[in-house]
């Protein structure tokens, strides 16, 4: 873990306002970089302070992609830097998805951008049997189905149903599920995501272990300043750069 | 190598350059990027005399070249620190600076109480709502600060006392001044200044609390300009802060009068600012054949 400069070698839009950036890294510290932990990447913007935490999506022994949406001012700097511009990248950052060995048939629930740290599971674990539930707003967002398609079986829905079934990714999930087939569940998506998978991971009595990761508004990064916190179920906070992204989805007040 | 060392109310620091409160939490995280045994001091996140969870998210936006953040004083409580973090940040051999906040002077009594003795300075934070004066900080008016300095220096036989100050005010000197004459050992000056940031789209403001401390670069030129001003108006020494990113700004706060800087925002744009920080004070002063970087502390001339 520590931060470094680092060079674009790709930065493109994937989908309509959506970017892919891969960056080199050291190949030691690409070892070092698990399936669901985050990067914290300068913008390139002299005038804006604070680091984008970014899940990563895809790595290799020698870099690092992370997607991102164009939404503020951060990632509107983001999109306009080109290959062989140099950023700062702190990494690797949060607990991440951790798949125990004995964890062989794993559900993977991604929501719009919260299909890219699955992406990481899915191309980060040998020997699993996955299952990709996908859903995003319309044919124009979709992005990495085909990486997805090789790696696990899709399940795909658009809101407005231009593609695949008329449904979210928890709807998806749910009409598919039956208790048992799934060792673990591992989700990310917008947080009204998350309240529903949560809700009927309850109501339906799901014994499988599900893991939610979480997105917030970070300062460090690090653990250090407490900006980042998230409600637990216990009444405590906890920080989502440093004791999650990646959290029990029993264990959170979403 | 120049020499870095600098004393105040006879604590030496092997460098000036200290973790600004709230921004390095007990120096734990940042151990994990280098050894924060080489700062000055690290300011702790502020402590209560009970455990606070803070304020709701979002707690951070941002402006350009500064950032404003809510935090709410979220920390684990005072005894908490003195048990399962104090011994650990005291072995790494770097000054300890408890930054402590109360509701009511009571509140700054009882810590200060706690702290006494197991710490190399305590820091007040000031800037919070006094309950008995609907909410105005403590940190507005001469009166009630020289009230809550008195009352902490009551409780403190042997550490001693640094008063931060806020910006949000009339006159910073006349605060600092009644900081001094209530028995201050040091202030440091500024803490953050408030401000909001709205999303238009949402007509919200970005952060929960609606308003936060803004800090960063954007706010050095303001910062130095206070510090010179309390440095001149106190005899006790000054630690200056506010938007220092660079050996070179930390360099201008000592010429304005600071004894010594804390270092806040620049830790979030880049983890080892403060090392970097310290290598490029000792090169300055190599290049300007400056002896000890103490020689430079108050020395700027007016035009």
């Amino acid at each position: 873990m520590r931060e470094i400069k680092v060079e674009i070698l790709e930065n493109k839009e994937i989908a309509e306002n959506i970017y892919a950036l891969t960056f080199s890294v050291p190949s030691d510290l690409a070892k070092e970089v698990r399936p669901g932990q985050f990067v914290n990447l300068s913008t390139g913007e002299q005038n804006l302070l604070l680091k984008r935490p970014l899940g990563v999506c895809r790595k290799t022994d020698s870099s690092v992609t992370v997607c991102y949406q164009v939404k503020g001012v951060g990632t509107r700097a983001l999109c306009l830097r080109k290959r062989g511009d140099v950023l700062s990248a702190l990494l690797p950052l949060g607990n991440g998805f951790y798949l125990k060995p004995e964890e062989k048939k794993v559900a993977l629930i991604g929501g719009g951008v919260g299909v890219f740290p699955l992406l990481s599971v899915a191309e980060g674990y040998q020997g699993r049997a996955f299952t990709s539930y996908l859903g995003f707003r319309n044919q124009n967002a979709i992005c990495f189905l085909n990486e997805f398609a090789e790696r696990s079986r899709v399940v795909l829905g658009t809101d407005d149903g231009s593609v695949g079934e008329k449904k979210n990714a928890v709807q998806l999930f749910l009409e598919d599920y039956e208790e048992g087939a799934f060792d673990v569940i591992f989700a990310c998506g917008p947080p009204v995501m998350l309240k529903a998978l949560q809700q009927a991971v309850k109501e339906r009595g799901v014994k499988t272990p599900c893991f939610v990761s979480l997105e917030e508004r970070m300062g460090c990064g690090i653990g250090a300043c407490l900006v980042c916190v998230c409600n637990l179920t216990n009444g405590e906070h906890a920080r989502v750069c440093k004791d999650g992204p990646v959290f029990s989805i029993g264990e959170v007040n979403l | 190598m120049a020499d870095l060392r600098t004393t105040i109310c006879g604590v030496s620091f092997q460098n000036p350059v200290i973790g600004a409160s709230g921004t390095v939490g007990f120096g734990r995280e940042l151990d994990e990027f280098y050894d924060v045994g080489q700062l000055g001091g690290i300011s702790s996140k502020g402590l209560t005399l009970e455990k606070r969870l803070g304020n709701p998210t979002p707690r951070i936006a941002e402006g350009r070249s500064v950032i404003l953040n809510a935090v709410g004083l979220q920390n684990p409580g005072v005894d908490h620190f003195i048990e399962k973090d104090l011994p650990w940040l005291k072995s790494k051999g770097t000054v300890v600076i408890a930054n402590v906040a109360g509701k009511t002077v009571e509140d700054y009594h009882d810590i200060c109480e706690k702290l006494d003795g197991l710490v190399d300075f305590v820091e007040l934070n000031i800037s919070c709502p006094n309950v008995r004066s609907g909410g105005m900080a403590f940190g507005i008016r001469p009166e009630t600060i020289a009230e809550v300095t008195r009352t902490a220096k009551s409780a403190l036989g042997k550490t001693p006392l640094i008063v931060k100050l806020s910006p949000n005010v009339e006159s910073i000197a006349i605060n600092a001044c009644a900081a001094e004459s209530a028995g201050a050992d040091c202030v440091s000056l500024v803490n953050t200044f408030t401000g909001m940031v709205i999303d238009i789209e949402r007509r919200r403001p970005v952060i929960a609390n609606n308003t936060g401390g803004v800090s960063g670069e954007g706010i050095k030129p303001i910062a130095v300009r206070m510090v010179y001003e309390v440095a001149k108006a106190v005899k006790i020494p000054v630690i200056g802060m506010g938007g220092i990113a660079t050996a070179e700004d930390a360099i201008e706060f000592m010429m304005a009068g600071a004894f010594a800087v804390q270092v806040g925002t620049a830790n979030f744009t880049n983890v080892y600012a403060m090392p970097n920080i310290i290598a490029g004070m000792n090169a300055w002063c190599d290049r300007h054949k400056i002896k000890s970087i103490t020689e430079l502390v108050g020395t700027v001339r007016m035009n």
